[in-house]
């Protein structure tokens, strides 16, 4: 049975999308973008902010779902610029250290509300 | 040599039957979706399920009749994609209440807003997780392209 998981600590969905769904010890978490759940706007920040917003945006989620980063088993990292690749990446390893999820990362044209960076992410206990 | 042969015979009859039971096996835990139109020459399948999952490949605004791409705008394109991933899930024995993530491609960001609205008609309560984004091009020239997994 699909359960919808909320919660106040990452930012309300801007969309008809739940922020995750859990179903059988599988966590599929909405694609993240850098908005700020107290404000609701985007943070104000360059790649390495809005990356670091992003995670803190899945932590969120993930503890409200009763998983840690160290559930995480997918990543897809979309860029709205290649160029913010490594960047992304130094930030991205400090959340996941060790074990570290698979991945796809690529950039693409735009993103929702104008962001940097886009996660999406899939965690299984 | 006789017995070389023999050995080579044995060993033979070991790797066929390993084998097939290698292809049971798959049969048994992957099942392939196909639909009576589906085009014959494209290298995927409309769906494939696994265990109580169901992963539909991306679709786009094709419409089933004429098996070419619809005229129309944005909503008319998520109105005929929703309808074609709605009905290879039907046909895949699952519902659209079941579908737990969606990935929404779009030709333009702009069509976020409008693509959102014809979105919610399908998924009206407890909707899926879901990544959306504009990419550079889409097959076919389309406007949108969704897939999605479902679960049982």
């Amino acid at each position: 049975m699909k359960k919808i998981i909320t919660t106040k600590n990452a930012p309300a969905a801007i969309g008809p999308y739940s922020q995750a769904v859990e179903i059988n010890v599988i966590l599929f978490i909405s694609g993240q973008i850098p908005v700020n759940p107290e404000t609701g706007k985007l943070v104000d920040g360059d790649i390495s902010v809005q990356t670091e917003q992003v995670l803190k945006n899945i932590g969120a989620i993930l503890t409200q779902a009763g998983y840690t980063y160290k559930d995480v088993v997918k990543s897809t990292c979309m860029l709205a610029s290649i160029s913010d690749f490594k960047a992304m990446n130094e930030v991205y390893s400090r959340y996941y250290n060790d074990n570290q999820p698979a991945r796809a990362a690529f950039a693409v044209k735009d993103l929702p509300l104008g962001s940097l960076i886009e996660i999406d992410t899939i965690a299984s206990k | 040599m006789k017995k070389t042969l023999f050995i080579i015979a044995i060993l033979s009859f070991i790797a066929g039957t390993s084998c097939k039971t290698e292809d049971k096996d798959e049969k048994e835990v992957k099942r392939v979706i196909t639909l009576e139109n589906t085009p014959a020459r494209r290298p995927y399948s409309p769906a494939i399920e696994v265990d109580n999952m169901l992963f539909v490949s991306g679709q786009i605004a094709i419409s089933q009749a004429t098996g070419a791409l619809i005229e129309g705008g944005i909503e008319d394109q998520t109105r005929q994609v929703l309808t074609n991933l709605k009905n290879i899930i039907e046909k895949s024995g699952y519902t659209m209440e079941q579908v737990v993530k969606c990935t929404v491609l779009l030709q333009d960001i702009s069509f976020y807003a409008p693509m959102n609205l014809v979105y919610m008609e399908y998924f009206p309560k407890d909707p899926p997780a879901r990544m959306a984004f504009a990419v550079k091009d889409l097959p076919m020239g389309a406007l949108i392209e969704i897939d999605a997994i479902a679960v049982k």
